[in-house]
């Protein structure tokens, strides 16, 4: 026997300390961002009345370019990650030895611990202007120096991320499909790439909106990436953040496009949630 | 003419032969089970004529043509798996078209098919569900009837039945022969339930390790099994071990612990030979009349098993056998009572070698 009360009664430390730590910052940062902003001081003028002006200035159009960059290439990002995970997640749950997979596995989670300052300078150092390898983004027809160049090196630097992550997710995913699946669909004459895209990547598609919210999730909040290879060509929201608040000290400014960021992401996620609730209903389960 | 010839089949798993010189044939119309206990390789024989594993040696024949070379999708085979395998998602109407779109069948023809095929397997109206909203009896049916309507030259079922309750199990195997014999489809059925194998199928080849024991019509299979093998695995048995002292025309007799037992004259070589006695002809008598040998026992219990008791008795030897008696009420020697248990000639299978 379980007492109901017991199992509820432990939310509440979490919750003690979460409300304060997660809803005292926000508060504070929605009362920052109506704050008018004053030249030369730290933190919004408190003496003047609540105003809405630095909405409004964010919401020129030379802003809306660093949100669709912010999102364009973090789709780009996860839309490859995708592309790039499903056959290699695949490979692993189907046709790998036991000690290839150890391998691959071991591989991919390694990956992950490696600092990300490390990994994206890295491959600056490689695939940049001056690197052995600055021809790479010739063969996609774009100049490493220029600003299509710059959007190819964030692409590359949050991929070294979402990568792993989402072949780690789909690995899950995938090995909950039967194999006598994909053989059922071969015996009814369903040839290999077939089978593959009617039953193993259609009864993945719910696994694969989780894998594509994780990556997106990861792409969109990165401030690291764009700052360190996007070379000022693609900046993304949270460097635009970063800048406000640390650079000319614009705290009501920051703390705006802070609000704006999220409202848009939370109501992205939930659009995508949505999504994949309902691909998961008709998946019948 | 056979529609499947599996011709000296050989597989081997790093070394270790899974499936070993296996040979035979299925006609037209004829439902063949794969019968053995776990590990004997007859769900590798099966995946083999699939096309899912290729054997290292011998060749398999559908119809005319050498499968050699051909991918599981250019086999016209059907398989039915015993965890159904149906597209959770998809509806059963389009886990049935599934098949038929990849055939080639025109659309209009998809539609009735479908509608066909599933009033043939007792499921109609059921077409847009889900296969999440069915039961396994009905997910099962549903599976032949995906595999039966793009008519595959031979049906490949493996252990159709496992994954049902006993009383299912029953019921569906008694409509899978009906709906296998109404599409007159050649069939093969992989199963370890010798009962399932007895019910269904119209020969059964008994394999172990890897090789085939024997093929026969299942109740030839119980009556004249030919090594220790198949008449152990199948139903069951009393065994009496002796030499075979004898071999004449008329009559042989094998010398054993018990005494002399007159036995049928037959093909088995000299040396050691072990006795075969089913529990349904060794019968308790108060008579001479109708056995030809007769051995002293004590009883040791009763099993009601329903329709029949089965008494267990110790032979003069300390040999414990078992004998069924129809339960119609007449008294039976008390546990402790001496009897005589008798059998004829006729009722006595020799096997060559010994019991381990």
């Amino acid at each position: 026997m379980r007492r109901p009360g017991l199992t509820a009664a432990l939310l509440w430390p979490a919750l003690i300390i979460m409300a304060p730590l997660l809803l005292g910052p926000l508060l504070a940062l929605g009362h920052e961002s109506l704050k008018p902003f004053v030249g030369g001081r730290i933190g919004g003028n408190d003496a003047e009345a609540l105003t809405f002006d630095n909405y409004a200035a964010i919401a020129a159009p030379e802003y809306v370019r660093y949100f669709l960059d912010t999102f364009r290439v973090g789709l780009i990002s996860s839309a490859f990650a995708l592309v790039l995970g499903f056959p290699m997640a695949h490979f692993i749950v189907r046709r790998a030895a036991p000690a290839t997979r150890r391998l691959l596995i071991g591989g991919l989670v390694g990956t992950l611990f490696l600092s990300l300052i490390v990994r994206v300078y890295a491959i600056a150092m490689t695939f940049g202007p001056h690197g052995p390898l600055s021809g790479f983004s010739r063969l996609f027809g774009i100049a490493s120096s220029s600003p299509d160049g710059a959007e190819l090196m964030v692409v590359l630097g949050l991929m070294n991320t979402t990568l792993p992550l989402v072949a780690l997710t789909l690995l899950g995913t995938l090995q909950n499909i039967n194999p006598r699946l994909e053989e059922a669909a071969m015996s009814l004459g369903a040839p290999r790439w077939k089978t593959f895209f009617q039953v193993t990547v259609a009864m993945s598609l719910p696994g694969i909106l989780s894998a594509g919210i994780i990556a997106y999730a990861f792409c969109i909040s990165n401030l690291v990436v764009p700052m360190l290879v996007g070379r000022g060509f693609i900046l993304f929201v949270s460097n635009l953040i970063y800048f406000r608040f640390s650079e000319v000290a614009n705290f009501p400014s920051g703390a705006a496009l802070s609000i704006v960021m999220m409202v848009v992401s939370v109501a992205l996620f939930y659009g995508l949630l949505h999504l994949v609730r309902s691909q998961w209903q008709e998946a019948g389960k | 003419m056979a529609v499947l010839e599996l011709q000296n089949i050989t597989k081997r798993f790093g070394g270790a032969a899974a499936v070993d010189n296996v040979s035979f044939e299925v006609g037209r119309g004829e439902i063949v089970a794969l019968l053995g206990p776990s590990g004997c390789g007859k769900t590798t024989t099966l995946r083999m004529i699939a096309g899912f594993e290729w054997a290292d040696e011998g060749r398999i024949f559908i119809g005319d043509a050498d499968m050699a070379l051909r991918q599981p999708y250019d086999r016209n085979v059907g398989l039915v798996f015993q965890d159904y395998a149906l597209f959770p998602h998809m509806s059963v109407a389009q886990n049935i078209a599934f098949g038929m779109k990849n055939r080639g069948v025109p659309r209009a023809e998809i539609g009735r098919r479908i509608g066909e095929v599933l009033g043939q397997v007792q499921l109609p109206g059921i077409a847009e569900r889900r296969p999440s909203q069915l039961s396994g009896g009905q997910q099962q049916r549903v599976a032949l009837a995906r595999a039966l309507v793009t008519r595959p030259d031979i049906m490949l079922l493996d252990e159709p039945l496992s994954n049902l309750d006993a009383r299912l199990r029953l019921q569906l195997r008694r409509e899978i022969r009906t709906i296998l014999s109404t599409f007159d489809c050649t069939s093969i059925i992989v199963t370890h339930d010798q009962e399932e194998a007895m019910g269904l199928a119209d020969r059964i080849v008994l394999m172990n390790r890897g090789r085939i024991e024997q093929i026969d019509a299942p109740h030839d299979l119980y009556q004249h099994p030919k090594t220790l093998f198949a008449a152990d695995f199948i139903g069951h048995a009393n065994w009496i071990g002796g030499t075979l002292a004898r071999r004449g025309v008329g009559a042989g007799a094998v010398e054993t612990a018990l005494g002399s037992i007159g036995v049928a004259p037959g093909a088995v070589a000299d040396g050691p030979v072990t006795l075969c006695i089913r529990p349904e002809r060794l019968a308790l008598v108060d008579d001479e009349t109708g056995v030809d040998t007769r051995l002293a026992a004590v009883v040791e219990r009763h099993d009601p098993i329903g329709a029949d008791l089965r008494i267990w008795s110790r032979l003069t030897d300390g040999t414990l056998v078992q004998s069924l008696e129809k339960n119609i009420g007449r008294e039976l020697p008390a546990p402790g009572s001496a009897v005589i248990l008798g059998f004829r000639v006729a009722d006595c299978i020799v096997l060559p070698g010994a019991r381990p």
